[in-house]
């Protein structure tokens, strides 16, 4: 069992006494509470300990002695009622001070409390015994306290009695007393000024602002975050088709090269037979550029060591044109057709103004529209020569600048041929081609018949 | 202040309560043991420290009981001195007594100075029968009080200790303080004349102390009141005999009390030997005498004369005369030795018989001193020369 009595009691009690020329003695009025400590350890036994708490939270003076008893100490409940009124249910326990006593329940003391205790009905009622003791030269008084519970065992009457934020509190932490504020005027300045800090719900108003401060900032988060997701899809499609057009690019190259190369070795063999025969594969008609009927195997960006034959590879680009579609909105890779003729397929979107990164570095467009907007299909002129810049733009960025403008210059002439031939080809990935479909139609004409027309 | 004369203690008090205690330190008689009075100590106040004195109301009361002083706090209150006091019995934290068993304490009048000696009194009375209680924790001391308790001559007189039972060990021992039916009365005046304190009643006081509840360690003492003691001779004189192993108090006690009446018996009669003897010198020597102790005829003093030489016979009477022989002692009235002293010669063998009555130790005497005066005469002349 532990007590507790809150300071300004106390000193009240010791103020009342100290100034009493003679024994002095009255009530004590507080709470009895339980408190169970349930203490969990590794051993999984849990033990819970109950300890019984008394709180004193006021003290009620009689004002004379033998205000409630007799001479044989017999105590009288009308007495007792007049003193105590309405209070009598709050009774925990009664107190006496003796100065320069013993620290020991007296005769009368012990045959009064029995009797409380039986008329209160309050069966731990607690006994605090005040005593002054002075020196003989009045040098030094001593205020000493004892708090009683008589009512249990001979050895274990004494109960510790806590004074909270007695001490050193420079050092201490300052405890909030559990000891409940039961002043009137406290309660009453409260009540009006409440309003200003608390609504309607006893919760500060503090506190509901934060919150809902706090909610706004998810919220966008939240926004934020989705947006974040959808421009980072985005992005990842630019990324795609940004590395078809390199790959493209660099297929052209190799097709370029190879057709010079071709081209010298014609033009020597042409040097020693006639040339009619061999001027088929020449690269600038379209129409022969369509079937392409080159011995040698076609530049084809891909590391297969058994590279298809060019036809092959045709009929591939048109058996898979339609698969192949892009994932972008770009159209449908137009039919090959002759040079001239509009309808130049799109190589693929062509204004992608993200804000984000510079990756890409799409110089067409250096809009920071977050929104990507689906690229106009493209429509160039019969030499697509609009449209070439924006394929050599989109395609070739990443290269060197100069790079960039030897292949346009390079390939500014024949670039015409290469856009309709190439037509064919700038959608098919280089792991197609790798693929080495096998040639499963014919070659020459058959697959191309339709498109050929 | 702890040993406080009555006086002091009387100056110190309250005013107000000053008769009340002047009856307690003056005529307090409490129980068995009345040559042990009440004392007061530690007195204290219970008024502010600035109050002027005299203004003790509490005090520290010192009781007597069965072998043991009982310590207990009074509290009154100077500032209301007309309401009862309040009471700490000290180490006997266990001893609530029934207030309706305290018609003083009920009906307490402040203004009747016996009202808190009396208190008192019930209270031990109380107590008493608190220690009676106590007892049943051992069945053999209970019998043993009970069957005290039964004979008229004890049970009324009788204090009860219950000691305090030690804990550790569960020994459980008590202390019976009885008061002795003996019969003092007849004792010479002279043999209780001489103690220094007022003798009061007298007294003789047997206690027992059981330090174990199967009483097997039993030690018995006698306390008699000094004057009483004076009178048989000293302590030393008495002895008692040791409790018997196995028996009972009820047979113990009437063996001391047996004991304790036949010495006092033998005191009176050897004072009435004594008295039976001195006369007999009287009658034989005459006008030869001196001086007698006419009190306790311890003492008789004869000049006696022989050829023209005087010399002085004292006779000195042992306390246990006539089971004792009386010394003689011749002195020389005319010869001094060299350390200022008359010259005097101890005579303790000579002819003697406890039988003899009176009259015949003086008669044979008288003859012995006739016939021993030549020679030793003679020597105190040789040596004196």
């Amino acid at each position: 069992m532990a007590a507790s009595i809150s300071g300004y009691t106390f000193s009240s009690v010791c103020y009342h006494s100290a100034n009493s020329n003679a024994d002095h003695e009255g009530f004590l009025l507080g709470d009895v509470r339980q408190e169970e400590t349930v203490s969990i350890s590794d051993t999984q036994i849990s033990s819970a300990e109950l300890l019984q708490v008394v709180e004193i939270h006021h003290h009620d003076p009689c004002a004379q002695l033998f205000s409630f008893y007799d001479y044989a100490g017999k105590v009288s409940e009308e007495s007792l009622n007049s003193i105590l009124k309405d209070r009598r249910k709050n009774v925990i326990g009664w107190y006496r001070f003796r100065r320069n006593t013993q620290q020991q329940m007296s005769f009368r003391e012990q045959i009064i409390h029995k009797q409380l205790t039986q008329l209160l009905g309050v069966p731990d009622l607690v006994f605090l015994l005040f005593s002054f003791i002075s020196t003989a030269n009045s040098s030094t008084h001593a205020l000493e306290y004892v708090l009683f519970r008589p009512n249990r065992s001979r050895y274990n009457q004494r109960i510790t009695l806590s004074i909270p934020n007695l001490g050193n509190t420079s050092q201490q932490e300052y405890k909030v007393s559990s000891v409940p504020n039961t002043s009137l005027n406290y309660a009453k300045v409260i009540k009006e000024h409440g309003a200003e800090f608390f609504d309607k719900d006893g919760v500060m108003k503090d506190i509901r602002t934060i919150f809902q401060v706090y909610s706004a900032l998810q919220d966008k988060l939240q926004a934020v975050c989705g947006e974040v997701e959808q421009s980072e899809r985005v992005k990842e499609k630019i990324q795609e088709e940004v590395n078809k057009l390199k790959q493209q690019i660099a297929l052209r190259k190799r097709k370029t090269a190879e057709e010079e190369r071709r081209l010298r070795e014609a033009q020597n063999a042409d040097s020693h037979s006639t040339p009619e025969e061999n001027t088929e594969p020449c690269e600038g008609s379209p129409l022969s550029g369509i079937t392409f009927p080159t011995p040698s195997a076609p530049e084809r960006p891909s590391t297969s060591p058994n590279p298809p034959s060019y036809t092959d590879l045709m009929s591939q680009d048109d058996s898979l044109l339609p698969s192949s579609s892009p994932p972008t909105s770009a159209a449908l890779l137009p039919r090959p057709q002759a040079v001239g003729s509009p309808g130049h397929p799109t190589p693929g979107p062509t204004v992608m103004g993200l804000g984000l990164g510079h990756g890409l570095g799409l110089g067409l467009s250096a809009s920071s529209n977050p929104v990507t907007t689906p690229s106009t299909p493209y429509l160039g002129n019969g030499d697509g020569s609009s449209s070439d810049s924006l394929d050599r733009q989109a395609a070739g960025q990443e290269d060197d600048d100069d790079e960039e403008e030897d292949d346009e210059d390079e390939d500014s002439s024949e670039y015409e041929n290469l856009v309709s031939e190439g037509a064919h080809l700038p959608m098919v990935s280089a792991s197609v081609l790798a693929q080495g479909r096998p040639a499963a139609l014919s070659p020459d004409g058959d697959a191309h018949g339709s498109q050929a027309t | 202040m702890n040993n406080m004369s009555p006086e002091v203690a009387l100056h110190r008090i309250s005013p107000e309560l000053r008769p009340l205690l002047c009856s307690v330190v003056r005529n307090g008689r409490v129980g068995l043991d009345s040559t042990n009075c009440l004392r007061v100590t530690d007195l204290k106040t219970g008024c502010t420290s600035l109050t002027p004195g005299p203004c003790c109301d509490r005090f520290k009361l010192h009781i007597p009981y069965a072998g043991e002083t009982l310590k207990w706090d009074i509290i009154f209150n100077a500032r209301y001195p007309e309401l009862p006091p309040d009471f700490i019995f000290g180490e006997d934290a266990e001893f609530l007594p029934e207030p309706s068993e305290l018609p003083h304490l009920v009906h307490w009048d402040a203004g009747n100075p016996e009202c808190l000696l009396q208190l008192v009194k019930e209270l031990i009375q109380q107590y008493h029968h608190y220690q009676c209680l106590r007892l049943r924790e051992s069945s053999r001391l209970l019998f043993e009080y009970d069957s005290l308790l039964e004979d008229p001559n004890y049970g009324r007189n009788m204090e009860i200790y219950a000691g305090r039972k030690n804990s550790w060990t569960g020994e459980f021992s008590a202390r019976f303080l009885l008061k002795l039916p003996v019969d003092f009365s007849n004792i010479p005046i002279y043999l209780l004349k001489d103690t220094a304190l007022d003798p009061g009643e007298d007294v003789a006081l047997l206690s027992v102390s059981f330090e174990d509840a199967e009483a097997t360690q039993v030690f018995p003492k006698l306390y008699l009141s000094p004057s009483i003691e004076h009178a048989l001779g000293g302590s030393s004189a008495l002895h008692i005999p040791a409790f018997p192993s196995g028996g009972c108090l009820i047979d113990y006690v009437p063996q001391v009390c047996q004991l304790l009446t036949n010495k006092v018996q033998y005191v009176i009669q050897g004072y009435h030997k004594r008295r039976e003897y001195i006369a007999a010198f009287l009658s034989h020597f005459g006008t030869g005498v001196v001086e007698y102790d006419a009190e306790g005829f311890t003492k008789l003093t004869l000049l006696l004369m022989w050829k023209d030489f005087c010399f002085l016979v004292h006779v000195d009477l042992p306390l246990y005369f006539p089971r004792d022989q009386p010394t003689l002692t011749f002195q020389s009235v005319y010869h001094f030795t060299n350390s200022g002293q008359l010259y005097s010669q101890v005579q303790k063998s000579y002819p003697y018989s406890p039988r003899w009555d009176g009259n015949e130790m003086a008669k044979r005497a008288n003859s012995y001193l006739r016939s021993c005066q030549s020679g030793l005469l003679r020597c105190l002349f040789i040596l004196s020369g």
